[in-house]
């Protein structure tokens, strides 16, 4: 509809100014047909050459495949050559001067053009922020205030790498700094756009600003890093995806862009993911566009901030996605308004145009341009980068679907709190932002440990204590307590927290319960089947029976390792050399069973000696 | 994994256009636009067979990628 819509206002454009009276072409376009001989061409090419007495030239470099030249001319010499080669070609044609960006030439922003007469429009001085004719209708850079974040910095010496259809350097590019990129698609290096959602993407984050040119970028004195990894329809490959992060960490970007989506878990993404933020990328990523509860990949793995889309209203649009994986909100536009950057038409042989357009898409380049800034004020660890991005957010206090994450993208807030250094939260889980880090899929969905499993693990252990106390009744002690929460799931919470400077196993030890703590230094996901097993509640209550405290120790991590195999058996039953299908299984609940009934038979013995 | 579903094509205003299938039930793939035009109009019923692309991303993120082998306009 909006292409219909543009072509409508392209043609109401063209009627209502004449092109003729304006004399708004004085070259002509012939496209030769591909299917007649060279010699026929040439023949045609000689006839028009001497006819005329003018010289055909090519378009461009690309042109030639596609047979199109170009000749002066005008109105009357258009009707001549349409009529004496019409049969050679495919179309003749006005070479319209579409010289963006007066205003009113160009008739994809006629929906953005000031409506006020001519005479009544102040140039370039209607705003504080950029001399760039269109900046007052860039709605989403004023709705994240970025004017306040230019006056600390422009995000010069950053470099932010866009992994998407290409990037083209059109008019309002030109003054952008490029460093080398690369095009997995057709592997070259040179990562022209063949779409024109990749420049459009590229002009958000590093736009050409005050060049008195179009349209404004965010972060416009950093760099860009091209790198094409989506074909001219906009689809591509994990592998590729993946192997452009990889580029992108290695030839020094320090901020990713990833406005795509899709498809399914992939352990190598994650992993070339991991890798760039081990060496310091902070990675933003597009929550799709399913209006769906939950991010699209790659937006949901970990260490990617992934960024909902706002339109204009400040509400979340009707395309974003929302929930699990939303870090933050920005602008994407919506029906009532899009986001307005400058890109190539290639519906219209790659022109340059000011496009709007709408999506998560659109969001994510506000989060890395912001991103750069403020990587550019001096913060320079990724994570830390992440917490004041969200940190600074303006929160909404009423979002219980997880619309917009930590809150709205607000660039003057985010500089702010980079180079004043302040990171003053008040309450305890903020100072742990300061001093670590506490994922935030914490809040969002327990992703780092699920949470759900954990709860049921505790909660069991409490329920088969309970059991057990009806028919042998015994008196609750720390050390049952203790016990039964060592035993079943451990201080899970603190294997989410990261303290930066400091190994993370501790924490994992820490959170671990006892059967996990077999593979808790190693941070892998499968059991060591000794620790998962019945062997060390046998430890425990062979070192602990002749105790009178310590015993309930023994007998409470007994049931509570029964909860934890148990539940683990449904829920995650990964075991070393035993995979995870049923053999596994089987030996976590037999081992539950065991350890349960170890537990039972000290209870009734003690019972027993008790009477 | 091959499928064959019947549904709507329908036109989305996402990024620079793209074109969504949506399933009877109510599923939504993304078509890539390279698949045929005959196929790519709006509004129109179709069955299509084709392959869902675990490992294919897109710019336009309305779906998985159903990737077109045949189809049957209704």
């Amino acid at each position: 509809m909006f292409v219909i819509g543009l072509c409508a206002a392209l043609f109401n454009f063209v009627n209502f100014q004449g092109l003729g009276a304006q004399g708004e072409f004085d070259t002509l376009l012939l496209d030769f047909r591909e299917d007649i001989p060279s010699t026929k061409l040439q023949q045609d090419l000689d006839k028009i050459s001497q006819q005329f007495n003018v010289t055909p030239k090519l378009d461009n470099k690309f042109s030639k495949d596609d047979n199109v030249y170009i000749i002066k001319g005008d109105k009357a010499r258009l009707k001549q050559l349409r009529s004496e080669f019409a049969k050679d070609t495919e179309f003749i044609e006005p070479n319209y001067i579409y010289k963006i960006p007066k205003q009113g030439q160009v008739a994809r922003l006629a929906e953005y053009l000031d409506p006020r007469p001519e005479e009544a429009r102040e140039p370039g001085v209607s705003f504080t922020g950029a001399n760039d004719p269109y900046y007052s209708k860039q709605w989403h850079l004023h709705n994240i205030y970025v004017e306040g974040a230019w006056k600390q910095t422009k995000g010069s010496g950053v470099t932010v790498a866009v992994i998407d259809t290409g990037v083209t350097q059109v008019r309002d590019l030109i003054e952008t700094k490029f460093v080398k990129g690369y095009d997995f698609v057709n592997d070259r290096e040179k990562a022209n756009d063949d779409n024109g959602h990749g420049t459009h993407v590229a002009g958000t984050i590093a736009q050409a600003t005050n060049n008195s040119w179009g349209v404004a970028g965010i972060a416009y004195e950093a760099s860009i890093m091209p790198l094409k990894v989506l074909s001219d329809y906009g689809g591509g490959t994990v592998a590729d995806i993946a192997e452009a992060i990889r580029f992108a960490a290695d030839n020094g970007a320090n901020v990713i862009n990833m406005s795509l989506g899709g498809g399914g878990e992939s352990q190598l993404m994650r992993e070339a993911i991991d890798y760039a933020h081990s060496k310091g990328v902070v990675i933003i990523a597009a929550a799709g566009n399913e209006d769906a509860n939950g991010a699209a990949y790659p937006a949901r793995y970990p260490h990617v901030i992934g960024v909902s889309a706002l339109g204009p209203d400040g509400e979340r649009a009707p395309y974003s996605n929302y929930g699990a994986g939303v870090d933050i909100s920005a602008p994407g536009g919506s029906d009532a308004g899009k986001v307005l950057q400058a890109t190539v038409d290639m519906d219209n042989k790659g022109e340059e145009v000011f496009l709007g357009l709408q999506g998560t898409s659109m969001a994510s380049p506000h989060v890395a341009g912001v991103a750069a800034l403020v990587r550019a004020s001096g913060v320079e660890n990724p994570d830390e980068i992440e917490n004041v991005l969200l940190g600074s957010a303006r929160a909404i206090h009423e979002d219980a679907l997880n619309y917009y994450g930590a809150g709205q993208l607000n660039a003057e807030a985010a500089v702010k709190q980079a180079t004043e250094g302040q990171i003053t939260f008040q309450d305890f889980w903020r100072w742990l932002r300061e001093n670590g880090y506490l994922n935030p899929r914490f809040w969002i969905d327990g992703g780092a440990y699920a949470l759900i499993p954990k709860l049921l693990m505790v909660v069991g252990s409490y329920l088969l204590a309970w059991f057990l106390r009806v028919y042998f009744p015994f008196s609750w002690s720390w050390s049952l307590s203790a016990g039964l929460l060592f035993g079943s799931s451990g201080l899970f919470p603190l294997k989410g927290l990261y303290i930066f400077d400091l190994p993370q196993w501790p924490f994992r030890v820490l959170g671990s319960s006892i059967p996990e703590l077999g593979n808790a230094i190693q941070g892998t996901d499968a059991f060591n089947p000794i620790f998962a097993s019945v062997l060390i509640p046998l430890g425990l209550v062979a070192l602990l029976l002749g105790h009178p405290k310590l015993k309930w120790f023994a007998i409470g991590s007994s049931i509570g390792i029964a909860t934890c195999l148990g539940v683990s058996s449904f829920s995650d039953p990964a075991v070393w050399g035993l995979g995870a299908g049923w053999i596994s299984r089987i030996f976590l609940l037999v081992n539950a069973v065991i350890c349960y009934g170890l537990a039972h038979f000290i209870v009734t013995n003690e019972e027993k000696t008790a009477q | 994994m091959s499928i064959t579903v019947t549904g709507t094509i329908q036109r989305r205003d996402i990024g620079m256009g793209a074109w969504a299938f949506v399933t009877d039930e109510g599923t939504t793939y993304e078509i890539p636009r390279s698949a045929d035009k005959k196929l790519l109009q709006a509004g129109q019923k179709a069955k299509v067979t084709g392959q869902v692309r675990e490992d294919v991303m897109t710019s336009a993120m309305i779906g998985p990628v159903l990737e077109v082998k045949s189809f049957e306009v209704l």
